[in-house]
């Protein structure tokens, strides 16, 4: 610290021009020695008092006693220097509290950086059934195409089950569906827990005319024993188209459409022909086994194919039951297995995962 | 059926490998589970639809093997020499029930010599899982895979009379078949018998008595033809399914009846030696006429979308033995027409949607082009779609993991929670004692995957289900949707950022309280059902018009939480669904925009003393009853008993909120609110104001 500034210009015998410059050199270097040695905060704010405080600060005090009782042929000269070495001075105390702001940020940064690896706070949420999620999405593509969404009971009489649906008491593919019946009170009609989510076909037909363009999603009922893949309650999507002008094209077109949304382009289909009391002609969907991509392996029993779903064309005997003449009128309908669809989609092995709701299971489909 | 792929060569050339052959009846209709290797060569393991009993047997597939590579089919030849003596002469049948047994034929092979069969058969049998027996049982049963007709032999000396009788059973009567279960017979079974008792049941199962053995030594076969319907309901009574009664329920061809006895005739004499007595029985009372059956290209087109050649047509149509005519049009016309005449192998095809199959799927379905339906009405979703989809989606977001449950439950289960004057439905033929009823509302289930979870490890779970609950309403079922809900565990587990909390009353009524935001708000009543906790549950139901269908909420009681083994406490909540869809519409109909203030809202605590009972509804509603514009809202912040609060009195601090559209609210106006408030809390609820 240069205490000449405390004491005017004169007993410094330096009232010639030419000691100036040597003198302001001279305070300059002193506060550039200090500002270096500056390690902290509290030593930078004993340096600006220093240099830069109101009242007894180095630049007050020149100010004070050298500018103010200079000589008029002085004044200019130690003005000049006095402004210079001011703003030297400004200069590089902010460079060096910008310096000393930064270095303690970084150190803090450094003390305080947040662990990514560690969780944050989750605030939990709920998943969606893997098997709403599929009736969803597979709603989601009828409705794109013009298909409108209905629903029916589950709780079904016989006629609308199996009679209105070409399947008569004594036809064989009656055995093919095995049945819970409900107990109904003495004197009351039959009563079953569908098989299958056609009776609404009959149900719909019977409502209104032409065109009809339904999906009906809802839970069947079969009456198995319950292993891996078999439940006695499972669900489907039940489809039906029927106008003027509809052909097997139309269905083809339809049921493609659906596969290459639900499945993804890379998914091949084919039509195989089949039989369904319902239907005429019948087929069966099949999609490329999604393990082995049509290879052959155990999944799709070394058939390269995974059975999707039965379809079909409207049988014109199902047309008898709801007053539609069978000579204008044609019309397809299928019956997608939701919880298969979603098994495959997942690679879900066992369908009784889907009815356990563990919660681990669950939360693997947020 | 399993089939052969060397039998299959004996009627028909194939031109590919087993695995081609395998594509290629998959993809005109005959599925094939499987192929094995077997000592007999390959075997397909197909899957033959109801419809087709004429491919159980070889020669059926092999016509269909015919007609997809256009190749000619050979049925097997049956030239053999006969004795002079008339089968007639040495025996006799009689049909007494026509409309059970449409045909029955019967041949008479004399001096067989029975033993074992020759390895060539033996392998072929087993090799699709029939046991060999003896060459002449062996010989009906080759016969039955080869052509699909089930033949019987009986031993001709044990017939009474040489005399088969075609008859009903009489009621009760008794018969042990050749299983050797003795076999209780109803009025509408077909029966074989001879001049003094039966001897088969028609079409599903021979007796024992007269069953071919080592002993025997003249034989008399039946070939026959036995009613579908009759068949199958005999089956099913006596729950016994065999070999011949599949076939026969499905339909069997009555013309093949007499060419596979004479081919089964062969094979004994060829296997077990003997003579075949000249000609053969036939009684056939329910011969038919064969259909003609129209097809035309206009209805292949008006049905498939698009036309198939001519030359296809007929080529398929005649392999597959329709015996195409053409009727109208020339060469690949729109107009060509042609008349069909059913084979008598084919009942399944009578009309003329059933030959556009026969074309389609031999012409390949995948020949035909695929274009979507042009639109003619707009698709409509379910009338409460939106409303389920917000629910859902406020229910993921308060963190409930959605369950798709099966709705069959334990009577005693449903039992707890069900309200006495609710009627279950039963299933009359369940699975097991404990998928007996069908619930009568969603916390039996609710509360098993709860348990299921916790037993588990998973022990912090908030679950919904969107489900149904099952009753009688009179002689009517009735299926109600309805929302359940059950929370169990921590609300918020322990982490490096939180601290852990346990779910409690307070987090269902808040999270219901959410989700009835969207229909309205639920106002919620004392009073629950016995099986919830008596001082933490509540009955709810929202406003006005959807009022009258209430839900509940709360915690399940200790002794019912006993009873089903749950070892922590456990949050549940139902209701109905219908309402609270129409309340969501009706809120969403009526939803309008609150302007908001310019001006800044000011907060007042109010700390108050209240004797207990004293309820926040009521300090909130003697507020609102003051009218003042400028309250904004009333909340509960605190509440606190023990401490300096006296015995029988809580601490309430409520926060007003305060604020103008007009203008920023002065001290004095606040000052002026604060006291009216003070004075009406203090005057109608006996409140005392604490220090703030």
């Amino acid at each position: 610290m240069n205490d000449d500034t405390r004491k005017t210009l004169a007993p410094l015998e330096s009232n010639s021009p030419e000691r100036l410059p040597e003198i302001f050199a001279s305070i300059r270097e002193d506060f550039d020695r200090e500002a270096a040695a500056v390690r902290d905060a509290q030593q930078w704010k004993q340096l600006h008092d220093a240099w830069l405080g109101r009242k007894s600060g180095v630049i007050a005090n020149i100010t004070e006693n050298w500018l103010k009782s200079a000589p008029r042929e002085l004044k200019s000269a130690v003005g000049q220097s006095l402004n210079a070495l001011r703003a030297h001075i400004e200069s590089v105390a902010a460079q060096r509290e910008k310096e000393l702001r930064e270095a303690a940020e970084q150190a803090a940064l450094s003390r305080e950086r947040a662990d990514l690896s560690l969780p944050g706070a989750i605030r939990a949420l709920g998943c969606r059934h893997p098997l709403r999620q599929t009736f969803e999405e597979i709603e989601r593509i009828f409705l794109s195409i013009g298909f409108s969404v209905v629903e029916g009971p589950e709780i079904e009489t016989p006629y609308y089950n199996f009679d209105a649906l070409n399947i008569p008491e004594t036809h064989p593919a009656r055995d093919t569906m095995d049945t819970f019946y409900v107990s109904t009170p003495a004197g009351s009609p039959p009563r079953l827990l569908r098989t299958h989510t056609s009776p609404m076909q009959v149900r719909t037909m019977e409502k209104r005319k032409p065109p009809v363009r339904i999906i009906v999603p809802g839970r069947v009922y079969r009456r198995e024993n319950p292993d891996a893949s078999h439940s006695f309650a499972f669900h489907q999507i039940e489809g039906l188209a029927v106008d003027r002008d509809i052909t097997f094209a139309d269905f083809k077109g339809t049921i493609e459409y659906f596969a290459g949304q639900f499945f993804g382009p890379r998914t091949r289909v084919r039509l195989r022909p089949s039989y369904f009391p319902f239907t005429e002609p019948s087929v069966e969907f099949d999609a490329s086994c999604s393990m082995c991509e049509g290879g052959g392996c155990r999944l799709c029993k070394q058939s390269g194919w995974i059975e999707l779903f039965g379809a079909g064309m409207v049988n014109p005997a199902v047309y008898q039951f709801v007053d539609y003449d069978p000579k204008q009128y044609c019309g397809f309908a299928f019956g997608l297995g939701v919880d298969r669809l979603a098994m495959i989609k997942f690679g879900i092995t066992d369908i009784q995962l889907f009815f356990q709701n563990d919660a681990r299971f669950l939360r693997q489909f947020p | 059926m399993k089939i052969l792929f060397e039998w299959l060569k004996d009627f028909v050339d194939i031109p590919v490998t087993p695995q081609e052959l395998r594509s290629r009846l998959a993809m005109t209709g005959t599925a094939i589970d499987a192929i094995e290797q077997t000592a007999a060569g390959t075997m397909l393991d197909t899957e033959v639809t109801i419809n087709r009993p004429d491919c159980m047997g070889h020669l059926g597939v092999a016509r269909e093997v015919a007609a997809i590579f256009r190749t000619p089919l050979r049925p097997p030849n049956v030239d053999f020499r006969e004795t002079s003596e008339p089968t007639s002469k040495a025996a006799q049948v009689s049909i007494e029930c026509p409309d059970l047994c449409g045909r029955y034929t019967a041949r008479i092979i004399r001096g067989v010599k029975v033993g074992p069969s020759p390895d060539w058969l033996r392998k072929r049998l087993e090799a699709i899982g029939q046991n060999s027996i003896n060459n002449v049982v062996d010989a009906t049963n080759y016969v039955l895979m080869e052509l699909g007709q089930p033949l019987h032999a009986f031993d001709y000396d044990r017939i009474a009379e040489h005399h088969i009788v075609i008859r009903r059973a009489k009621a009760g009567e008794k018969m042990r078949t050749l299983d050797g279960i003795d076999r209780t017979l109803g009025n509408s079974m077909c029966m074989i018998a001879d001049a003094s008792h039966s001897v088969a049941i028609g079409g599903v199962m021979g007796g024992q008595e007269s069953e071919i053995s080592s002993s025997s030594r003249n034989v008399l076969l039946e070939s026959a033809w036995f009613d579908p319907v009759s068949v199958r309901r005999t089956s099913k009574a006596l729950g016994l399914r065999t070999e011949a009664s599949i076939r026969f329920e499905r339909g069997c061809d009555a013309e093949m009846a007499e060419f596979a006895s004479r081919r089964c005739a062969q094979l004994i004499r060829q296997l077990a030696g003997g003579e075949i007595l000249a000609g053969v029985i036939d009684i056939y009372p329910g011969r038919r006429e064969r259909a003609r059956i129209p097809v035309s290209q206009r209805e292949i087109v008006r049905v498939m979308g698009a036309s198939v050649p001519d030359s296809e047509i007929e080529a398929i149509l005649s392999a597959l033995g329709f015996v195409p005519r053409r009727t109208a049009g020339s060469a690949n016309s729109d107009a060509s027409a042609w008349e069909c005449t059913q084979p008598s192998w084919r009942a399944d095809v009578t009309r003329e949607i059933d030959l556009v199959e026969e074309v389609a799927r031999h012409y390949g379905l995948d020949k035909f082009p695929a274009r979507l339906p042009a639109a003619r009405e707009p698709a409509a979703r379910l009338p409460h779609a939106a409303a389920r989809e917000r629910l859902k989606e406020r229910l993921s977001a308060l963190g409930y993991h959605e369950i798709v449950t099966i709705p069959f439950v334990e009577p005693v289960r449903d039992d707890i929670f069900r309200d006495p004057g609710v009627q279950p439905v039963s299933i009359a033929n369940p699975l097991s004692e404990d998928a007996g009823i069908l619930r009568t509302s969603g916390i039996p289930n609710m509360t098993a995957t709860l348990e299921w979870n916790i037993n588990r490890g998973q022990k912090n779970v908030r679950l919904f289900e969107i489900g149904a609950a099952y009753r009688w309403n009179g002689a009517e079922t009735v299926e109600e949707s309805v929302l359940t809900i059950g929370a169990t565990g921590m609300a918020r587990e322990k982490s490096v950022a939180d601290s852990p909390r346990e779910f409690n009353f307070a987090d269902l009524k808040g999270d219901l309280d959410q989700i009835g935001e969207l229909a309205g708000g639920f106002d919620w009543t004392a009073g629950a059902p016995s099986w919830l906790h008596a001082a933490r549950s509540g009955t709810l139901a929202l406003s006005g018009e959807f009022s009258a269908e209430k839900g509940i909420a709360g915690q399940l009681s200790r002794e019912a939480a006993d009873k089903l083994k749950l070892r922590q406490e456990v949050f549940l909540a139902e209701f109905p669904l219908a309402p609270f869809y129409a309340a969501f519409d009706a809120a969403r109909v009526g939803r309008r925009f609150m302007p908001i203030s310019k001006f800044p809202a000011v907060e007042r605590d109010f700390s108050l003393l209240l004797k207990d009972g004293v309820t926040f509804a009521q300090v909130r509603d003697a507020i609102e009853e003051l009218a003042i514009a400028e309250v904004i809202s009333i909340e509960a912040v605190d509440l606190f008993r023990g401490g300096q609060v006296p015995t029988g009195k809580h601490s309430l601090l409520v926060r007003v909120t305060f604020q103008s559209m007009d203008a920023t609210l002065t001290e004095s106006q606040l000052a002026g609110f604060a006291s009216r408030i003070i004075d009406t809390l203090s005057s109608r609820l006996a409140a005392e104001l604490r220090a703030a």
